[in-house]
């Protein structure tokens, strides 16, 4: 196909069109402004974070040690019992996964089995109720769910933390 | 002396690819010099495209802040297989083709306003003295936004109809109207 005299000029001025132009004002301000009001989101999101785990984690430690440390009483109604201890446990864990996950919600996770892990995480803490059940004053299985528990939310925190925030 | 000369370009071509993954990479760790760098390296580049994309200095200027603002954010998805400025050229066209719905009221933009007297307007001057640039700015959006990716940007008509949410054929047709207006604008008249 023949070009036409204006297709010809057209491409040439298109070839020789400067790929670069100069703004009028410097726009780096703005944009470093908007890079810190970023950071500083991320970092007071991380750190409230954190303090949920911490919360959560010296909360759990403290209702264990309690229960461990707690003088033996069998027949006391006001005693709160092993069963009771697991039930609180599973309750608060509960609640704070889900503050964390509406957290989180529509943020990109940095892995994509996560949730895989987090359901793995799950069947481990069942299995310790299983267990506990059997056992109910067992200090050792009601630690074990403890750790299982935060390391359910340790993993959601930290596949929701952007890649530069870990490095 | 051709070749020492060609030798010369090659080693600079080299070191300027060496410097730039080296600043891509420290970014990416959050490191904001590199990234300030990395800026005042293609800002112009950048600022041209939205310029020709939006027709309009202030809104090119306002969307190339938020290019660079997406950028920083998205700059861990760049793995290095292509070229940076191919990968930037794509991310500029997207984020101010978003930041432009979000501006001005896309639907009133595309489907009411423009068509009113862009077409009926004579360019500033049918002279060989007005260049490109200003006949570009001047066409109606949809015409110039498909003009400028097609043309200038070497997008496919598919791509540019994926991300201007047209049809394949009103992709070309806008093309050709873009075409049309030009080539009255700098006198051809009937070829």
């Amino acid at each position: 196909m023949v070009m036409s005299k204006f297709e010809h000029d057209l491409q040439q001025q298109l070839d020789s069109l400067s790929q670069e132009k100069q703004p009028q004002r410097d726009l780096w301000k703005g944009i470093e402004l908007s890079l810190e009001a970023d950071r500083k989101e991320v970092t007071e999101s991380g750190f409230h974070g954190k303090h949920v785990a911490l919360a959560a984690s010296v909360a759990l430690v403290a209702m264990v040690s309690w229960f461990t440390l707690k003088p033996f009483s069998p027949d006391s109604q006001d005693t709160l019992n092993g069963q009771t201890l697991v039930q609180a446990l599973s309750n608060q864990h509960e609640q704070q996964m889900d503050a964390l996950l509406v957290k989180f919600e529509g943020q990109p996770a940095v892995t994509q089995n996560w949730k895989q892990q987090l359901q793995e995480l799950d069947s481990a803490a069942n299995a310790i109720k299983a267990a506990l059940e059997e056992d109910p004053d067992n200090t050792a299985l009601l630690k074990m769910l403890q750790n299982v528990y935060q390391q359910q939310m340790m993993l959601v925190e930290r596949v929701h933390a952007p890649k530069w925030q870990q490095i | 002396m051709i070749d020492a000369q060609a030798s010369v370009v090659d080693a600079s071509e080299t070191f300027s690819q060496a410097k730039e993954k080296a600043l891509i990479q420290a970014a990416q760790k959050g490191d904001k010099h590199a990234y300030h760098t990395l800026y005042e390296l293609h800002v112009k580049r950048v600022y041209a495209l939205c310029y020709r994309l939006t027709g309009d200095r202030a809104l090119a200027e306002d969307a190339t802040q938020e290019v660079f603002i997406q950028l920083w954010r998205k700059l861990t998805n760049f793995d290095g297989q292509s070229r940076f400025t191919t990968w930037l050229h794509s991310v500029t066209a997207n984020v101010t083709v978003s930041y432009m719905r979000k501006q001005r009221g896309w639907f009133q933009r595309m489907f009411n306003i423009e068509d009113s007297a862009a077409e009926y307007e004579q360019a500033e001057s049918s002279s060989a003295e007005v260049d490109l640039e200003s006949y570009i700015v001047q066409l109606p959006e949809r015409a110039r936004m498909v003009f400028v990716l097609h043309a200038i940007e070497g997008y496919r008509h598919e791509e540019i109809a994926d991300m201007l949410n047209m049809a394949v054929g009103t992709s070309k047709a806008q093309f050709h109207r873009a075409k049309q207006l030009m080539k009255e604008w700098m006198g051809y008249g009937d070829e």
